[in-house]
């Protein structure tokens, strides 16, 4: 178990160092000076000198790298061109908003896709399983945003039932008095219950936009999954000792096909962060997401550099924590003995 | 009297339970049973006919059709489709069939060249770190990892970003992305290959390492390398078009379809859809195509599957 755990957390340190290699060289070795990335095309000549020297453009190019990301990972990543505040500001300010609409889209994401799957095996639904098999191949290959388009022109603008584009909340609700920074549940914590369902349903199509690719992706790795454990041997041993169909699928199916789903979640992550880039300016969801949408259109690199290599380090981690989880939940992992005998 | 001596030597080979046919000579026969069972299979007919009709279409329709995708007509504009514009026109009174089709073109072509290009490079450093192996393996994998540490839409942000915006850049940004996916599928198939018996056998009659290669490891990474390049041309429609949507990628005026989704959007909720969901439409219909034509390939094709016929 410690070997295994030690060598993962090593793996993922040597992915953090590639990856910061690799943003360096795309960022600084290539051609095209990163101090006018980092002012802007309408800086002066001065400011690009400045810039040059306070990154350190004069120096070797390993000090460079020594100081892009010693900077990075004091959370130094300077200041946006656009409105002059620092990254670090900017980006904790709009983080709540990215990560409530995360974890929103995740748990819509995860119950819907373990609810279709079951419908398809358990309850052998055999046109349910043709529709949500054509569901997943549509949902795969269409970008986010054209879903969250579709959404909003379905459900806003023919329909009226659902808030369109307009942010975390309606235009007339004042935001709950901050304690998570999540809305939903800030207004259920200050008993504002119509807070709450304005903030919830708000939520809704941006969730199920981002949502759509991984479920697409999830549903049919947990569908093949289910069929193939319930051909196992295990399970016919478990109803012929007498358990009732849906406690075997249960106890005895549901984990083993559910495990390699868990690997899938570094996926949606990366789904996630690239999604919140091409889903929030749709709904004007005042996230990270938009914040660097409209960071690229003012050119305003400082923040678009930041966001690339954050992602990275985060996609790193929790991959690194999905393994691990993996390592700690599935005994073939843990005791290398078992996976052999 | 039993049915072989009835129908004489040919008349068995034919009795044999299909998929047990006897293995295939060499390289020629084989690169033939593949294409007879694509051809003669009804579900890939599917996907295939979608993309060789989507190509004719990018082809043609911007050569024979009366609007160009830029020119612009402001006193027609925003007009819902109609039979002068079957997909209506934009707010500068272009047409958007013009311009679909276009988009169309753009995403074809370039999506093809970052598919090939990632094939290329993707397959050149796996079938080196397979076959080479030791050190530069070891190197070659450590920077797929490098690679493979970002979320992929990103790193193509990112590309973009440091190498000045643009298609150009964008299509280099996305084929970056897919090498480690080639890489690694076709080392591990390198692997796989060099441990079979007959690379033993070819070296035990006196061939080079090169001619094995050239002669039996490359021929048999085909399939493989063939499914991947359909799986990776429909994320390289997504990627481009993404790139575009969030002004990364084709800029102002290309007809490019995520770009035109982008210009299209704030008149989507003011009741004229028409200039996003056709590129949308579009967009889905490739990849959809494209990713089913890998599934089924890999259903075909796949040496490692069970449904391999080869």
């Amino acid at each position: 178990m410690g070997a295994v755990v030690a060598k993962r957390v090593l793996g993922s340190i040597g992915a953090i160092f590639g990856a910061t290699v690799l943003a360096f060289i795309i960022m600084r070795a290539l051609p095209g000076n990163p101090a006018r990335l980092i002012v802007g095309p309408l800086a002066t000549p001065h400011a690009v000198a400045s810039v040059s020297h306070e990154i350190g453009l004069d120096k070797p190019v390993l000090t460079q790298y020594w100081l892009y990301i010693s900077h990075f990972f004091q959370g130094d990543w300077g200041y946006s061109y656009a409105d002059g505040k620092s990254v670090k500001a900017l980006i904790g300010e709009r983080l709540p908003a990215t990560i409530e609409l995360a974890i929103f889209s995740f748990a819509l994401t995860m119950i819907c896709a373990v609810v279709a799957a079951l419908l398809v095996t358990y309850r052998q639904r055999p046109v349910a399983d043709r529709i949500l098999r054509g569901v997943a191949y549509v949902g795969f290959g269409t970008p986010p945003f054209f879903v969250a388009l579709l959404l909003l022109i379905v459900f806003f603008r023919s329909f009226h039932v659902l808030p369109g584009p307009e942010g975390r909340l309606g235009l007339q609700a004042a935001p709950p008095p901050t304690v998570t920074h999540m809305y939903t549940l800030d207004a259920l914590i200050a008993g504002q219950f119509s807070t709450f369902w304005s903030s919830f349903v708000h939520l809704l199509l941006p969730a199920i936009a981002l949502g759509l690719s991984s479920f697409s992706f999830i549903v049919r790795l947990l569908r093949a999954n289910l069929l193939e454990v319930s051909r196992e041997p295990f399970l016919t041993v478990a109803r012929g000792k007498g358990l009732r169909r849906w406690t075997a699928f249960r106890r005895h199916a549901l984990p083993n096909a559910f495990l390699p789903t868990l690997t899938a979640g570094g996926l949606v992550l990366g789904e996630f962060l690239a999604g919140s880039v091409l889903i929030e300016r749709v709904f004007n969801w005042p996230g990270i997401g938009s914040l660097v949408f409209d960071a690229i259109v003012k050119q305003d690199y400082a923040i678009v550099q930041t966001f690339i290599l954050l992602s990275a380090v985060i996609f790193v981690l929790v991959n690194l924590v999905v393994d691990l989880l993996y390592a700690v939940i599935d005994p073939r992992v843990r005791i290398p003995s078992v996976a052999t005998a | 009297m039993s049915s072989r001596l009835i129908l004489g030597a040919e008349g068995a080979a034919t009795l044999r339970p299909p998929g047990l046919e006897p293995p295939a000579a060499g390289v020629g026969e084989r690169a033939r049973r593949a294409s007879r069972a694509l051809l003669s299979d009804r579900r890939i007919a599917v996907p295939l006919g979608v993309l060789v009709a989507l190509v004719l279409f990018a082809i043609f329709a911007p050569i024979f059709w009366k609007y160009g995708p830029n020119t612009q007509d402001l006193i027609n504009s925003l007009k819902s489709p109609s039979t002068n514009h079957p997909m209506g026109t934009d707010q500068l009174g272009r047409d958007v069939f013009a311009r679909f089709a276009q988009g169309a073109r753009i995403s074809l072509i370039v999506a093809t060249l970052v598919t090939v290009a990632g094939a290329i490079v993707g397959g050149l450093i796996g079938l080196l770190a397979g076959t080479i192996g030791g050190f530069s393996d070891g190197v070659a994998m450590r920077a797929m990892d490098a690679i493979l540490a970002f979320p992929p839409l990103i790193l193509a942000m990112a590309v973009t970003v440091g190498l000045g915006i643009g298609l150009n850049t964008a299509a280099i940004g996305v084929a970056l992305v897919s090498v480690p996916w080639y890489a690694r599928l076709l080392r591990s198939e390198a692997l796989r290959i060099r441990s079979l018996p007959f690379i033993e056998a070819s070296y035990a009659i006196g061939m080079t390492r090169a001619r094995v290669i050239s002669r039996h490891v490359i021929p048999h990474m085909m399939p493989v390398l063939f499914i991947q390049m359909a799986a990776a041309f429909g994320y390289a429609v997504l990627g481009l078009a993404s790139l575009s949507f969030v002004g990364l990628g084709a800029q102002v005026p290309t007809a490019e379809w995520g770009a035109m989704i982008t210009e299209g959007l704030s008149y989507s909720l003011t009741g004229q859809w028409w200039i996003s969901i056709f590129p949308g439409l579009g967009l889905l219909v490739t990849v959809t195509a494209a990713s089913m034509l890998s599934d089924r390939l890999r259903d075909l094709l796949d040496p490692r599957g069970e449904y391999a016929r080869l």
